[in-house]
């Protein structure tokens, strides 16, 4: 059981728990979700848990690696979401409707 | 700047955990890219808190500016209204994806309950000029990934034209 002190000192592992349900709610919208573009909504929400452990790491161990990291992060994340709206794009103007279930048949 | 005191922890988180939930629960698209933005800007302020001041910044323009007009843009250009089905089919599975979910956030949490990285001893509080090393940083050890991020993001930019690309140009007839 944590104890009150636990929940009074605020060290990394409230961030790293944080961090934790965040990407977990990422995770359930990426599962349970059936349009594209809030799918990729809930990519960006984990990528986004996955950079607050980062700085969370980065501040706690006073080494500035982590927040390098969180950029190259942020510029991925960027190029996905181009990519993946673009075929978000190519589906709509295909069947009129962003489903996940039209994917299989977008060939070419 | 030391990091949250507990109070401000406890409110940022709750109100980080409800934006974030209210992305993946409403049924509208467009309440979810505003309620993303949201999130994102309440995440700038736990980084901003967290001794990551260009980092905060970063992620108001880059991520609350620019990737996020990039989704509502995309949504406006779609037409969508409220979703009827928005979640998918199927009692049972959705109680599995849920609870696999759950599972994932309780074991994370499980083992970081006795992680101690210093947590005490060492923090970036005292470092005044973080900006200026981030960026000797980056232009001196971390130069080659920095300059085939560039090249990354210069192939996705002809990647996404050429894969949303209408035959005949922008006044094509349908």
């Amino acid at each position: 059981m944590p104890s009150i002190e636990s929940l009074n000192q605020i060290g990394l592992n409230h961030y790293l728990a944080l961090s934790a349900i965040i990407f977990s709610f990422g995770m359930i919208g990426v599962l349970m979700r059936k349009n594209v573009i809030v799918m990729l909504m809930s990519i960006e929400l984990m990528l986004n848990a996955v950079n607050l452990s980062f700085i969370a790491f980065s501040n706690f161990t006073a080494n500035l690696n982590g927040q390098i990291m969180v950029f190259f992060v942020m510029t991925i994340a960027a190029a996905e979401a181009g990519v993946g709206l673009a075929i978000a794009v190519m589906i709509y103007k295909k069947f009129k409707e962003i489903n996940i279930r039209y994917f299989e048949q977008l060939r070419g | 700047m030391m990091s949250l005191g507990p109070a401000m922890f406890y409110v940022f988180a709750a109100i980080l955990v409800f934006f974030a939930l209210s992305v993946i629960m409403s049924p509208n698209p467009v309440h979810s890219a505003l309620y993303l933005v949201l999130t994102m800007i309440s995440l700038a302020g736990v980084y901003f808190h967290l001794n990551a001041q260009f980092i905060a910044g970063v992620q108001l323009i880059v991520y609350a500016g620019a990737v996020m007009v990039l989704f509502v843009m995309v949504i406006m250009l779609f037409d969508i209204k409220q979703e009827l089905r928005a979640f998918t089919k199927g009692l049972i599975s959705g109680a599995l994806k849920v609870a696999s979910a759950a599972f994932v956030a309780g074991y994370l949490i499980g083992t970081f309950k006795d992680v101690s990285v210093g947590s005490q001893s060492a923090s970036l509080a005292g470092n005044t000029d973080i900006t200026k090393e981030l960026a000797l940083m980056l232009y001196s050890k971390y130069v080659l990934a920095f300059e085939v991020l560039g090249l990354l993001l210069l192939v996705v930019a002809v990647g996404a034209v050429a894969v949303s690309r209408v035959k005949g140009g922008t006044h094509a007839k349908h």
